[in-house]
């Protein structure tokens, strides 16, 4: 072998070597993820406790000034009565005071706090107006941990005790059940301390891993599909058809129309193939369903199924000439004057 | 004393040991370099892009993650191109090469068994190509995977198991290519029929022809979705029959043995007359 035979292989190798051994080390250490990238999510996440069964975020501004929403409001006249509700008992209208939220709920029976969830808002607050609102409503002002905690009274309670009202920090507001907004402003003062009890869903790293997955889009959701089943209580015979998906996601980026992604974890690579062809089965179908219908057939065309190993992922782009089909219909069905 | 004839795998080890020099630094390599450079610019340029763009990578409109991007690369361009395109080109021509240059007797002459000529150019060749592939591929994972979300730490199993897929494949079409650059006339064009006219066509339909390819045992290690890029990609995805991996390494485990067994008997018995 001459010597820059050897030393092409000694090179050849070297990158192989380097490679793997990098990949290994992020493999079992997980560095990459921690060191270079961050931890993932909105700075929310640190005042959500850790047994959260469904966490959902949305940039809230973003999706409100999104021409798809422009264009559907002008379209499709929909009713917002539970808007103008949550502006009656809070005083926060959605529109104009929220940049963004992030949502969490628990309804696991076996966890710390049955069926009770929250609602992280930041954005721009009148805290005054808020607090009298509530007051007017019967609700109980506290000081918890050097926090205003607004409880309110017996009528409004939700499955997980009496809806209450936070002021975290400057800009971020909690609402939700009285437990977990309290766990919020625990972690708040405390921060994430397992030895203290006080354990935030940063430390869930199988999470926070969808979590940064997940990040592109403007509106996400990530949740534990096994919990959410063995609460919906359902049949035998339907449990056992369900596929058995451990962990499920959607991301999605709204603006001039919809693209995302539908990802979900299966319990085994046996799991994930099973619904693989299922999809792909779908997915064969409605191609050859839709040959007539360019703007469904754009959608179809646009599914993409993803993932490897225990890993589904489906993504999809739904273009705003989609939209306008549905409004043309629903304009079409409204009765001529 | 009669001196006692060296073994076929020592005189292989002796050929391999010389032609792996004149394979790396052939003209053939030139046209190597570019074929295992492409994916790796493309895969840089691609992270350029999305370093400069707010918005990701996009496919088909929709956001794609690192990891889908990279398993697109290795199907359309490691495992449907490259790999069967390296096995065509340097196959056929571990023994074809030294007819074509009048080398062949220079090599017979010497005290070696025939059949290790061949072994020894074919472990050369495996050894060329694996040292090429693999590191392109690690290049190309580290600039895809992390982005879209996608973390290192999820995706390198797949890389461990692409690259091992990777070095079965070339292992398993440069068997089949020696075989027919040392059995057939014009190796080359039959190799390229081979490789993207019968395989990419017997895979499109149902039966047991499919099970006379290799890509129908390669094509089952992949952990990668098959991209539906094409209405072939989707009849390709519908007739999408995937073996066992048990019986895929088998398959391919029969398919090099029998390659190289008959590949050997046939510079065992051929007379090869040089053109003058």
């Amino acid at each position: 072998m001459t010597t820059r035979t050897r030393y092409f292989v000694i090179a050849s190798l070297l990158v192989i070597g380097v490679g793997l051994g990098t990949g290994l080390v992020a493999y079992y250490v997980g560095f990459p993820a921690g060191a270079f990238a961050g931890r993932g999510g909105p700075a929310e996440l640190d005042y959500v406790p850790r047994d959260a069964t469904v966490l959902a975020y949305a940039d809230v501004r973003d999706v409100m000034t999104s021409e798809l929403r422009q264009k559907l409001r002008s379209a499709v006249p929909i009713p917002e009565n539970g808007q103008h509700e949550l502006e009656a008992q809070t005083g926060i209208n959605i529109e104009t005071d929220i940049d963004r939220i992030v949502a969490c709920l628990y309804p696991q029976r076996e966890s710390t706090i049955p069926g009770a969830g929250m609602v992280l808002m930041r954005g721009r607050f009148d805290a005054g107006r808020i607090e009298g609102l509530m007051r007017d409503h019967g609700g109980q002002v506290e000081e918890y941990k050097t926090k205003r905690l607004i409880v309110a009274s017996e009528t409004h309670v939700l499955p997980g005790g009496a809806f209450a009202v936070a002021f975290v920090e400057p800009g971020l507001v909690a609402l939700g059940s009285d437990r977990v907004v309290r766990m919020a402003v625990d972690l708040h003062q405390a921060g994430n301390n397992p030895n203290a009890g006080v354990e935030s869903i940063t430390g869930n790293e199988e999470l926070m891993s969808l979590v940064r997955s997940l990040e592109t889009g403007n509106a996400w959701a990530v949740g534990n599909f096994d919990a959410l089943r063995s609460r919906a209580r359902l049949p035998e015979n339907v449990q056992s058809q369900i596929p058995a998906i451990t962990w499920f996601a959607v991301s999605t980026h709204i603006n001039g129309g919809i693209r995302g992604v539908l990802r979900a974890d299966t319990r085994d690579e046996e799991a994930a193939n099973n619904l693989r062809d299922v999809v792909r089965g779908f997915l064969a179908l409605g191609k050859l369903q839709t040959g007539g219908r360019p703007e469904i057939q754009a959608l179809m065309q646009s599914l993409e199924l993803g993932g490897t190993g225990k890993t589904v992922a489906l993504s999809f782009d739904v273009p705003l000439q989609v939209f306008d089909l549905i409004s043309g219909m629903h304009l079409k069905d409204l009765p001529k004057h | 004393m009669q001196q006692k004839p060296p073994s076929v795998l020592s005189s292989a080890m002796r050929v391999f040991d010389l032609s792996l020099g004149q394979m790396l630094w052939s003209r053939r390599s030139v046209f190597l370099g570019i074929l295992l450079g492409g994916p790796v610019f493309l895969a840089a340029a691609v992270r350029l892009i999305v370093e400069m763009s707010a918005r990701g990578f996009r496919i088909n409109g929709a956001t794609a993650s690192g990891s889908a991007v990279f398993g697109l690369i290795m199907w359309l361009l490691y495992i449907r191109f490259i790999i069967p395109i390296l096995g065509v080109f340097f196959g056929t021509s571990l023994i074809a090469d030294e007819v074509d240059d009048k080398t062949i007797t220079y090599l017979f002459t010497r005290p070696v068994p025939r059949r290790a000529v061949l072994l020894g150019k074919y472990f050369a060749y495996v050894a060329c190509t694996v040292l090429l592939v693999l590191p392109s591929v690690i290049l190309v994972f580290f600039l895809i995977v992390p982005m879209g979300g996608s973390t290192i730490a999820s995706a390198f199993p797949s890389l461990v198991t692409d690259l091992g897929m990777l070095a079965l494949g070339l292992i398993a079409y440069g068997a089949v290519f020696a075989l027919v650059g040392t059995r057939l006339k014009r190796p080359l064009i039959v190799g390229l029929v081979f490789a993207f006219g019968w395989e990419p066509a017997v895979m499109l339909f149902p039966g047991y022809l499919k099970r006379l390819t290799v890509a129908y045992y390669l094509q089952a290690l992949v952990n990668h979705e098959m991209p539906q890029d094409s209405a072939a990609s989707v009849l390709l995805t519908l007739f999408h029959e995937v073996p066992s991996v048990a019986m895929s390494l088998l398959g391919m485990a029969v398919i090099v043995a029998v390659s190289l067994w008959f590949a050997g008997r046939a510079v065992e018995n051929r007379e090869y007359v040089l053109e003058q």
